[in-house]
């Protein structure tokens, strides 16, 4: 998790805007060397880079294992010797043996700074044209899937950005990146520590992907939006299969395409390491990649050379072929491209948003996000291309919550996301560290929110709506409207941030305060789209119905006029079948779903006949449909009373039919007497098999699914009588810093949270001050830690020191695989718990 | 070396065994989703492995009097008396990394939040392949040591024992395992994705006391390179 804790009276994203370089907003004026770098950059000249360094050191000795850095300052004049013969064979640009020379791989063995600037030293000395220094990997994952923290991951290439450009360097080139967070993170501290170019490759998979499932489309848009200079493909697999990954980069990249692939796949022969593919056959490849547009090239592993005469050789006579990019708007999450050809339509998920909405504030202040994760997944089943993100609460620390929810959500969605936020740091905050091209809602005519936020758009390469409207509120007329979007659009492009790259929101009002506002609205999108030809337009439709019956009937009669009328964009509820029938539909009147092919598939079943009353399986009487599909956990006959069914069905496991017989049974009873005389027991029942062993653990965990499903419903009637929910007091629950395990974690926050506690999970690899953060704020009385591996189990101990500071009242229960009761009193716990029922009988005792 | 492990299937009783199952009566339903879970993984699993061996250049006293175990043309040593015990007499180290891939751990943290009961099956399921995939990368290394007339032992992995993990970070850039394989480490040294094992392989001029016997219940059985040419790693 990142540290979002507070621990001054500054916001998150306030602490978090200071601590970055000033500056970094203001418009990049290039440091380029020479006139053929500046050429180069532009795709006008080839640039010729050079091959291995890896396997030349290892060819003279270098042992398995050890850090090619050192040798820098252990054997300069070797990694110097590499150098001049790259550079006598034609390198123009030669890469400095920095590629792992980052703080945490060095480990304190040497400074970075004296590693980076021998590096720069060596490579400067063989005379070559240019010197690149090189950053590669820091060698850990970074957070969310690892542990990481953005930030730190930016500080440890910043260090080596400083030192390099102190020592001379002329280019930089970030190389044999997997995952697009790290690789954002070194373009930054790159574009914010220097004013030198950066070249930034990937490594691919077979599959089109990196390890993290980054496609060649997705880095080509973010990083050549987020300042690269040149972006490509390095190492992982032969010319020939780089050869088309790196050609599904040229259409999406306003930069020059590089190239840098190994010399085929590595073999062991006689206990050296060979390549398969030769120079003639390496050449075969790249020739193809140049016709293409490539325009940068080199080697990677297994090149020597040998490889670069032959390239340079091949690059004799040629001009850059050219190069026909896509006109799309584009956004992207790490694994997805959303791309609108002019005349497409996306749809814009719009639920993860507060406003209006109970439960979504009750996510928020909570921080159990579970609700909003779930929005996440259904709108993204319903069709939505685009998620809008908003944590706009005056009680909360928005920036950070907005930080945690962009993270969380990357494990659920592959969506790529919209940040709406009003404050520009909070907005600053979000976009940073979001692995993708994301799109900012927004911007609009106000010089004031203008200035703050469109630079944040260009540094961080994000798209952007424009809200028509500035200080005049919202103009009454189209064309006032078109003069607010041209003012937008000009000042973004001075920026140097593309049309297509803008949304403008003519604003929806309501039609019944003002029944001219629909046409003025429609009229502006018309204006908008043609007088600022390649501007996209968005809008949030369902505010046109506000103080009308029947609302979705209105919007979605609306959404077609406004498709009609040029609406690239529309933000809407995806769950709502109406608008997206009217979407789909459009698609077909507009070409975009060629032949009809989605439509067809989609709806050809699909009728207007309503379905005869009491058809619909919850119409039907619960004793007689429940029981038909139920059955009963021991094979026996069915059982006789809803109570009965309700038990079977969590003693089974088997949610399906649980919110039916529950809401059956609710007819006839008080919530109370379902909670304590129902599934309670039926989940003491289940404790009690799992304990005796006639249960294993996906038998309880299946039956407490199926348990929740009955909590829900009892939950969904209490929101709408206002009748207290079953909590019964809060729970933490975590697994520990440094450990990255959470099944145990996962299974007991299920449990407690079917006995009715409130349970706070702060996730996997929590530093101790987080935990003691949250039980001092709500004052909770236990918490639970886990642990999977021993080597974490120090961390627990501090956190329970820090606990017993900080929150004396607290009972703290550890778990997990290497603890034992020993280890538990060994690191000052109150209670040790073999497994999830015992947690659920200990919080029993102590929350009663 | 860099290889993928076709593997099609997996034990359904491991993955059961992994959930802690001793011959409850089960549902249809839980049967069948213990079934697609493992037809899942195997389906977003790309389990993938790199070996490599090296000679034994000798023992040393490190300072804390612990033995330590170097190798030629590595970096890489093996130290601790599990060490000491698991090497006896070893002429050769072979050492391994597998992982079950980044699929299998993004799909362990999506169903953390969108369905915990299938991530418990799941996770089960994730250390059945990678224990699998370090079954074929021992069956290379089995392979690699009979070349050479070589015996081999069993897998060791850091961790167990008193092999310290702090052997890991060498362990991994020895194999280039970042690169190759994605395996990247956490400053508590624990592997991401972690369905990923790291290991080491005495090779000896003997036979072991634990080299296999017999090929009938090997776990290198179905990718054992020797067999199909008439050979065994125990012959």
């Amino acid at each position: 998790m990142a540290d979002t804790s507070a621990s001054s009276d500054k916001t998150y994203a306030q602490r978090l805007v200071e601590s970055l370089p000033e500056g970094r907003l203001t418009p990049r004026q290039l440091r380029v060397k020479d006139d053929h770098l500046a050429r180069a950059l532009a795709g006008e000249d080839f640039l010729l880079l050079d091959g291995a360094m890896g396997t030349q050191l290892q060819a003279r000795g270098l042992a398995a294992g050890e850090l090619p850095e050192l040798l820098n300052l252990t054997k300069p004049e070797e990694v110097t010797a590499i150098h001049r013969a790259y550079v006598e064979a034609g390198s123009e640009v030669v890469t400095a043996n920095t590629f792992g020379a980052n703080a945490l791989k060095l480990n304190n063995s040497w400074t970075v700074r004296r590693v980076v600037e021998e590096g720069v030293r060596c490579a400067r000395a063989s005379g070559a044209r240019y010197v690149a220094a090189d950053l590669g990997p820091t060698g850990a994952l970074l957070e969310p899937m690892g542990t990481l923290p953005f930030e730190k991951a930016y500080r440890l290439f910043a260090d080596q950005v400083q030192a390099a450009d102190a020592a001379g360097a002329d280019l930089f080139v970030i190389e044999t990146m997997a995952d697009l967070a790290e690789t954002k993170a070194a373009l930054l501290a790159v574009t914010e520590n220097s004013d030198l170019p950066a070249f930034v490759t990937m490594t691919f998979d077979e599959d089109g992907r990196t390890f993290l499932g980054t496609t060649p489309e997705v880095a080509a848009v973010t990083l050549s939006a987020l300042g690269a200079s040149a972006v490509g493909i390095n190492c992982s697999l032969g010319p020939a299969d780089v050869a088309p990954l790196v050609e599904r980069m040229l259409p999406w990249a306003d930069c020059p395409v590089m190239a840098q692939a190994n010399a085929g796949l590595p073999r062991v022969v006689d206990g050296t390491t060979v390549y398969d593919i030769k120079p003639a056959e390496y050449c075969e490849a790249v020739a193809g990649m140049l016709d293409a547009g490539v325009t940068i090239i080199g080697g990677c592993c297994g090149t020597t050379p040998e490889y670069i005469a032959a390239e340079k050789k091949l690059l004799a006579g040629r001009v850059p072929a050219p190069r026909k990019l896509r006109d799309c708007f584009t956004v992207t999450s790490a694994q997805e491209l959303c791309a609108l050809e002019p005349g497409q339509v996306g749809v814009i998920g719009e639920r993860i948003n507060p406003t209006g909405k109970k439960r979504m504030k009750e996510a928020l202040r909570s921080g159990n996000h579970d609700y909003i994760m779930g929005l996440a997944i259904s709108q993204t089943k319903d069709g939505a291309q685009i998620l809008d993100v908003n944590a706009g609460l005056p009680e909360i620390d928005e920036g950070a919550e907005i930080c945690r929810l962009v993270s969380e959500l990357q494990g659920v969605t592959t969506l790529p996301l919209q940040i709406d936020a009003a404050d520009p740091a909070v907005i600053e905050a979000a976009v940073r560290s979001y692995p993708g091209k994301a799109l900012i809602n927004s911007t609009n005519g106000k010089a004031d929110v203008m200035a703050a936020v469109l630079p944040i758009a260009k540094h961080y390469g994000c798209a952007i709506v424009g809200l028509a409207l500035d200080e005049e509120g919202i103009p009454k007329t189209a064309q006032g409207r078109l003069d607010i979007a041209r003012k937008i659009v000009g000042r973004a492009e001075e920026l140097g941030i593309p049309r297509q790259d803008i949304a403008i929101d003519c604003l929806t009002m309501a039609c019944s305060t003002d029944q001219t506002a629909p046409r003025a609205i429609l009229d502006g999108i018309r204006l908008v789209k043609r007088e600022l030809p390649g501007v996209r337009t968005v809008l949030g439709v369902s505010n046109i119905s506000f103080g009308l019956p029947f609302r979705p009937l209105v919007n979605a009669t609306f959404l077609s006029a406004a498709l009609s009328a040029g609406l690239d964009l529309a933000i809407v509820n995806p769950g709502t079948q109406r608008m997206m029938d009217v979407v789909h539909s459009w698609r077909v009147l507009s070409g975009e779903d060629e032949s009809a092919q989605y439509y067809v598939a989609h709806f050809a079943d699909r009728s207007d006949k309503v379905a005869p009353a009491g058809a619909s399986p919850a119409a039907g009487g619960v004793g007689g449909s429940v029981t038909s599909v139920v059955g009963t956990s021991d094979g026996t006959s069915a059982p006789a009373t809803r109570e009965d069914q309700v038990r079977e069905l969590v003693l089974a496991g088997r949610k399906g039919p649980v919110p039916e017989a529950v809401a059956g049974l609710l007819d006839s009873h008080d919530t109370m007497y379902v909670i304590n005389q129902v599934l309670i027991p039926a989940l003491d029942e289940v404790g009690a098999r799992f304990e005796k062993g006639t249960f294993f653990l996906p038998q309880l965990m299946a039956s407490a699914e199926a348990a929740k499903a009955g909590f829900e419903v009892i939950r969904q009637r209490n929101a709408g009588t206002g009748e207290a929910g079953p909590a019964k007091g809060k729970v933490i629950v975590c697994t520990v810093h440094g450990d990255i395990h959470d099944i145990g974690k996962n299974i007991v926050r299920m449990l407690l949270e079917n006995y009715g506690y409130d349970v706070v999970d702060l996730g996997r690899d929590v530093p101790p001050e987080t935990v003691a953060e949250a039980c001092e704020r709500d004052h909770v009385e236990l918490v639970g830690l886990s642990a999977l591996m021993t080597a974490t189990v120090p961390a627990m101990r501090e956190t329970i020191e820090l606990l017993r500071k900080r929150c004396p009242w607290a009972k703290v229960v550890v778990g997990g695989a290497v603890l034992t009761p020993e280890y538990a009193k060994m690191v000052g716990a109150d209670f040790y718990a073999k497994d999830a029922t015992e947690t659920a009988r200990i919080a029993g005792e102590i929350l009663g | 070396m860099i290889s993928d492990y076709h593997i099609d299937s997996l034990d359904r009783s491991e993955v059961l065994r992994y959930l802690g199952y001793r011959g409850q009566a089960m549902t249809p339903e839980l049967d069948a989703r213990v079934d697609g879970v493992i037809a899942h993984c195997l389906e977003v699993g790309r389990p993938r492995g790199s070996v490599r061996t090296f000679e034994v250049a000798g023992w040393a006293t490190m300072a804390d009097g612990l033995p330590e175990l170097r190798l030629a043309g590595t970096s890489l040593t093996l130290q601790g008396h599990s060490m000491e015990e698991h090497m006896a007499g070893a002429v050769a180290v072979g050492v391994l990394a597998v992982t079950a891939g980044m699929g299998v751990e993004r799909e362990l943290r999506r169903l953390a939040v969108a369905d915990p009961v299938a991530q418990a099956i799941f996770d089960a399921a994730g250390t059945t392949l990678v224990e699998r995939a370090a079954d074929a990368a021992e069956a290379q290394l089995v392979a690699l040591a009979r070349e050479r007339g070589l015996y081999t032992n069993f897998r060791f992995s850091p961790g167990y024992g008193d092999l310290p993990l702090s052997c890991q970070p060498v362990l991994l850039s020895t194999l280039d395992a970042q690169r190759r394989l994605g395996i990247t480490l956490t400053d508590t040294l624990l592997m991401t994705p972690t369905k990923s094992v790291t290991a080491v392989v005495g090779m000896f001029r003997d036979r072991q006391p634990s080299t296999h016997r017999t090929c009938r219940g090997c776990p290198c059985f179905d990718f054992c390179t020797l067999r199909p040419t008439g050979v065994t790693c125990h012959g």
